[in-house]
């Protein structure tokens, strides 16, 4: 049976060739692949859900109006999350020069959205060169190989600073880990 | 704590040791309460990153959607437009 990987990798592969050919329905078939994923780690490197639907939609377009020269040889994912990457840094580029606050909230439980809301805000304390492997690699579950791609930096580095985002966030979460 | 175990703990929070290593670890944390502590710890806060449910909401969705419209980029779905976009409300005046 394919695995969702794979399953994944089929649909980029029609998409892209569809996007190539100028097939209206291609960029949404792309969206609906990976939307949600962009927006996720966007929300997640921002912590403002405003701002990560600008990036997502910006991301989107960046696909659009690169579409001659895209190819479906894997990297694609790689160069999706990296574009996102770049948008996410110069927002975080703004926000330094205009001082704006994070926004955390979003719906669920209130038990589970008290937890999210403490995770992100932690995650959001961290330094961004520790906050990035691990929206990566912990929570997009992004293999250590690809993350470093996106980053572009060697894996040993990328693991050096997945593990001291680990602690630094725990240290940051404190009773709540115990 | 040395260099070693940290690492070793570092490679136990994100399930990266083999099952004999990882006996090994729980061994010699039942005799060394701070070893457990940062194995424990660490392991959960790896544990609660990986069980977050975040879900990318309707609203957002069709957000983005939006956005991508407003800059050009016209996009067909295979998703439904939802309810409220389904249908014309009459014009008025």
């Amino acid at each position: 049976m394919p695995s969702e990987g794979s399953n994944d990798s089929l649909q980029e592969k029609r998409w892209l060739t569809a996007l190539n050919e100028g097939d209206p329905r291609a960029l949404g078939g792309i969206y609906e692949l990976y939307g949600e994923r962009i927006f996720r780690y966007t929300f997640r490197m921002l912590g403002n859900r405003s701002d990560a639907e600008d990036i997502t939609a910006e991301t989107f377009l960046r696909v659009l109006r690169r579409s001659g020269e895209l190819r479906a040889d894997g990297a694609f994912r790689t160069w999706l999350f990296r574009i996102a990457r770049n948008l996410c840094i110069d927002k975080m580029r703004q926000h330094k020069l205009m001082e704006l606050p994070a926004d955390a909230a979003y719906p669920g439980t209130e038990e589970k959205s008290t937890l999210r809301i403490t995770v992100q805000q932690a995650l959001s304390e961290l330094p961004v060169e520790y906050r990035e492997p691990l929206v990566l690699c912990d929570l997009e579950e992004m293999a250590a190989r690809e993350a470093a791609e996106v980053l572009k930096i060697s894996v040993p580095a990328l693991k050096s600073r997945l593990y001291r985002g680990r602690r630094a966030l725990r240290d940051k979460l404190g009773g709540t880990q115990e | 704590m040395n260099e070693t175990y940290k690492k070793l703990v570092d490679l136990y929070a994100g399930n990266e040791l083999p099952e004999d290593l990882v006996q090994e670890m729980e061994q010699a944390a039942e005799t060394d309460p701070e070893l457990k502590h940062d194995m424990t710890s660490l392991r959960k806060t790896v544990e609660t990153l990986q069980n977050d449910d975040f879900n990318f909401n309707e609203e957002s969705y069709q957000r983005v959607l939006m956005k991508l419209y407003a800059k050009g980029g016209h996009l067909q779905t295979q998703s439904p437009d939802p309810r409220h976009l389904q249908y014309q409300l009459p014009m008025s005046g």
